[in-house]
C-alpha cells in the first residue's frame, strides 16, 4: 500500500521523507552531544570547533559536494579506503544523499539547541551532582529536561533543512532517477526540462512539509517567561 | 535635485566602466549548446577576422536550458543547438524565426569508459558491473540525453537500466564524470573526447537504433543585431564555417 503511494511521481516525495529521516538518526545524536559539549564544556580547541560546525552553514552547499566528492569519491583518500576494503561505496547512493543531508542540517541543530543547554541553570546541575548522578543521567535527568524545547527546535529545523538540501546531494549523490531524485533536485531538473507543472508539484510539497514544522517548531520555541 | 542628478551621473560614470564593448564595435549574443564550447570559439574568432567590427559572445549552457533562457526573455541574438527539438520549440513559442532554422552540422553518439573500463557496447550496456553507473544527460533538457534515451528505448534497455543512470545537467558534465572515473560508462558525442586521453571509446552507435544528433541554429526574432546575427549563420553554414565544424569533429550538415 505504502509502497503503491511511492511509485512514479511520488517517488522523490517519499525518498525525500526516507532521506531526510535517516539523516536525523546521523546528525540528531551527534548534533545534541556537539551542543552539549560547547555549551557545558570549555577547552583547548573550542572555538576552532565551533568554526568547523559553523562550515556547513556558511559555505555554499556546492563547497561542501566538492569536499565529499574529493574525499569519499571513486578516487578520493576515504572513499577508496572504504569500497576496497568494506566494498561500501556512498557516491551516488541514498546513502550519499543521507550524509550530505546531514552534514548540512548539523550546524543548524547545534546552534539553535546550545543557547538551551547553555541556559542550564548551574546550581541544577550541582544539585544532581550531589545526588550522586553521572554524567550521561545529569544530561538526560537534568539538562535536556531543561532545555528540551531548545533541542527539539534544533532538529525540527535540521530535518527540514536536511529534507531541502540541494547542492551537495546534487555534486555527491548525483541526480539518479529512483535512487537519489530528491525533491529539491527533481524540482530543478522539471524547471530545466521546462516542466513546470511537474516542478509545482514539489514546490507545494515541500513548502507545506516546511510551513508545518515551522509552524510545529514555533509552537515549541523556548519562551524566555519560563527562564 | 541637483544630489539625484549627481548621484545619477556618477552612476552612470560606474556602468560605463563595465561594459566591455568600445565604441563602434558591433556585440551578437549567441546562446549555444555545452557540446559545442570547443568549435564555437574557433567559428566565433575566424568570423571576427573577416568582420572586425563584430565582436560574439558566447553563452554555454544545456539546450533545454538555453531554450528556457530565451523564452524567459534573456538577450540573445541567434541560437545554437544540439538538437531540433529546442529550435521547434521555440518557433512554435514565437522566439525564433522559423525561415532562419538551418541544421549546420552532424554528430555521433559514442560510448565511453575511464581508462579500465569494462568492455562494454550500447546493446550491452545493461551488462555494467553491480553498483557501477552509466551517466547521461537529463534527458530533459540535454539533447546528448534524450538521444541517449532514444537509443537505449529502441534497444530495449531503457527499463533495465532504471536506477542505474545518472543524469548530468549538460554533457560537459557527463564527460567529467567519465574522466573523474566515478561512472563505468558514459553516453556523449564523438566531438567531446578529442584531445581527451584519460578517458577510452567503447562503442559508436550506429545502426537502425541510432539516433543523429544535428547541431541546429536560429535567429532570435526581435534581435537587435538581426543583420549581423545572419551573418554569422550564413558564415556557419559556408564553406569556411563548415571546415572548422570538420576539423573539430563534427559531421555533414
Amino acid at each position: 500500500m505504502i509502497g503503491a503511494l511511492c511509485e512514479d511521481s511520488w517517488f522523490p516525495v517519499c525518498l525525500s521523507v526516507q532521506v531526510a529521516t535517516a539523516a536525523l538518526l546521523i546528525f540528531a545524536p551527534l548534533g545534541v552531544l556537539l551542543a552539549w559539549l560547547q555549551a557545558t564544556r570549555r577547552y583547548r580547541g573550542r572555538a576552532l570547533v565551533d568554526a568547523l560546525i559553523m562550515l556547513p552553514m556558511v559555505l555554499p552547499p556546492s563547497v561542501v559536494g566538492f569536499f565529499l566528492v574529493v574525499v569519499l569519491g571513486r578516487r578520493g583518500a576515504l572513499g577508496q579506503l572504504l569500497e576496497e576494503n568494506f566494498g561500501l561505496r556512498i557516491i551516488f547512493s541514498p546513502a550519499g544523499a543521507v550524509l550530505a543531508a546531514s552534514i548540512v542540517a548539523l550546524p543548524l541543530l547545534v546552534k539553535t539547541a546550545q543557547p538551551s543547554l547553555e541556559a542550564v541553570p548551574r546550581e541544577l546541575l550541582d544539585v544532581g551532582r550531589s545526588l550522586g548522578l553521572g554524567p550521561v543521567s545529569l544530561l538526560f535527568r537534568v539538562t535536556l529536561r531543561w532545555a528540551w524545547r531548545g533541542v527539539l527546535m534544533g532538529l525540527v529545523l535540521a530535518y527540514v533543512r536536511a529534507m531541502g538540501e540541494f547542492g551537495a546531494t546534487l555534486m555527491f549523490a548525483g541526480n539518479i532517477p529512483g535512487q537519489t531524485n530528491t525533491m529539491p533536485l527533481e524540482i530543478f531538473a522539471a524547471y530545466q526540462a521546462g516542466e513546470d507543472d511537474r516542478a509545482l508539484l514539489y514546490v507545494v510539497v515541500l513548502t507545506l512539509i516546511s510551513t508545518a514544522t515551522v509552524l510545529v517548531a514555533a509552537y515549541f520555541a523556548p519562551r524566555p517567561e519560563r527562564r | 535635485m541637483m544630489n539625484r542628478r549627481r548621484f545619477s551621473l556618477a552612476a552612470a560614470v560606474l556602468l560605463a566602466g563595465c561594459k566591455s564593448s568600445s565604441g563602434g564595435e558591433v556585440e551578437v549574443t549567441v546562446m549555444a549548446a555545452a557540446s559545442l564550447r570547443r568549435v564555437a570559439p574557433k567559428l566565433a574568432e575566424a568570423f571576427a577576422s573577416r568582420h572586425p567590427r563584430v565582436k560574439v559572445s558566447m553563452a554555454y549552457g544545456a539546450s533545454g536550458d538555453l531554450r528556457k533562457r530565451v523564452q524567459d526573455g534573456a538577450p540573445a541574438d541567434a541560437v545554437l543547438m544540439a538538437n531540433d527539438r529546442p529550435v521547434q520549440q521555440l518557433i512554435e513559442s514565437g522566439h525564433v524565426d522559423a525561415a532562419s532554422r538551418v541544421v549546420v552540422a552532424s554528430n555521433k553518439l559514442i560510448l565511453i569508459g575511464p581508462s579500465g573500463a569494462p568492455p562494454l557496447t550500447f546493446e550491452t550496456v545493461d551488462r555494467l558491473p553491480a553498483g557501477d553507473k552509466l551517466a547521461i544527460g537529463d534527458p530533459g533538457a540535454v539533447p546528448a540525453g534524450e538521444y541517449a534515451r532514444d537509443a537505449l528505448r529502441n534497444l530495449g534497455k531503457w527499463k533495465a537500466m532504471k536506477g542505474r543512470m545518472v543524469y548530468a545537467g549538460d554533457v560537459s558534465a557527463v564527460l567529467a564524470y567519465a574522466r573523474r572515473g566515478e561512472v563505468a560508462a558514459a553516453v556523449v558525442y564523438d566531438t567531446e573526447i578529442q584531445g581527451i586521453d584519460d578517458v577510452v571509446m567503447l562503442d559508436v552507435a550506429k545502426g537502425d537504433w541510432a539516433p543523429t544528433p544535428q547541431v541546429v541554429v536560429g535567429l532570435v526574432k526581435d534581435s537587435p543585431q538581426r543583420e549581423q546575427a545572419s551573418r554569422l549563420l550564413q558564415f556557419l553554414a559556408g564553406p569556411e564555417g563548415q571546415a572548422i565544424f570538420r576539423a573539430h569533429g563534427f559531421g555533414h550538415r
